[in-house]
């Protein structure tokens, strides 16, 4: 297993157990009415998807600093990368525009704090994405020839 | 004797003999050969399974470190 290809297996383990942690300590905490009165709950989500963000942060862009760890065959992989994280969230984005649009069809409005997690789910989205994309990457490479 | 089989552009295939020039030199590895042609372990594998096509850089480094011509490597034939 190439390097890159380790990297990416350990970043999508990583941020779906990541993903989870966000969610289930968020319902656990309330709620989206919890998070928008509770700065403390605020800070916690600030600093789980934060937190995660930093560690792909390193478990990437570390490897590209190390020549004998990333060649051009895995340059290559990483570089179609960005059309699997495009879609993920542009699928994303369409699930939040289905289910705000249903849920807040009748109040007429939407809290401002959708906009806050929105922004966050797309991160972690792409972030995971990222470890997709390469894994599928190499899989298909693999498996052409 | 041909090693890997990269299916090119219609019905052109890329060969290559790295297995064999390896084999001649001394029972290279794949590690050494990588070391000196500067790309990983993985991408020789990749290249000598034939499910890799390198770049002409790559290509010449490789010839290089066997000290042979790019075509000694790499063969462009027709699929028969």
């Amino acid at each position: 297993m190439a390097p890159l290809q380790k990297r990416a297996l350990y970043g999508l383990v990583f941020g779906v157990i990541w993903a989870i942690v966000i969610v289930v300590v968020f319902i656990l905490k309330g709620g989206v009415s919890t998070f928008n009165d509770d700065q403390g709950f605020r800070l916690i989500i600030d600093g789980l998807w934060v937190g995660g963000l930093i560690v792909y942060l390193l478990l990437f862009e570390t490897i590209g600093r190390k020549p004998s760890l990333l060649d051009e065959r895995d340059r290559l992989i990483m570089a179609k990368t960005p059309k699997v994280q495009w879609l993920a969230v542009i699928f994303s984005l369409v699930a939040w525009v289905i289910a705000l649009t249903e849920s807040y069809q009748d109040a007429g409005q939407i809290p401002v704090i959708f906009l806050y997690l929105i922004f966050m789910s797309i991160i972690i989205v792409s972030s995971v994405a990222q470890s997709v994309g390469i894994l599928i990457g190499y899989w298909r490479m693999e498996s052409s020839g | 004797m041909v090693t890997g089989e990269w299916k090119a552009v219609g019905s052109y295939v890329i060969k290559n003999r790295i297995r064999r020039l390896r084999f001649d030199h001394n029972e290279m590895t794949q590690q050494e050969l990588a070391n000196l042609a500067r790309c990983t372990r993985q991408t020789i594998i990749a290249i000598e399974q034939g499910k890799y096509a390198p770049s002409l850089e790559l290509a010449f480094r490789i010839a290089r470190a066997f000290e042979v011509n790019v075509e000694d490597v790499f063969q462009y034939e027709e699929n028969k």
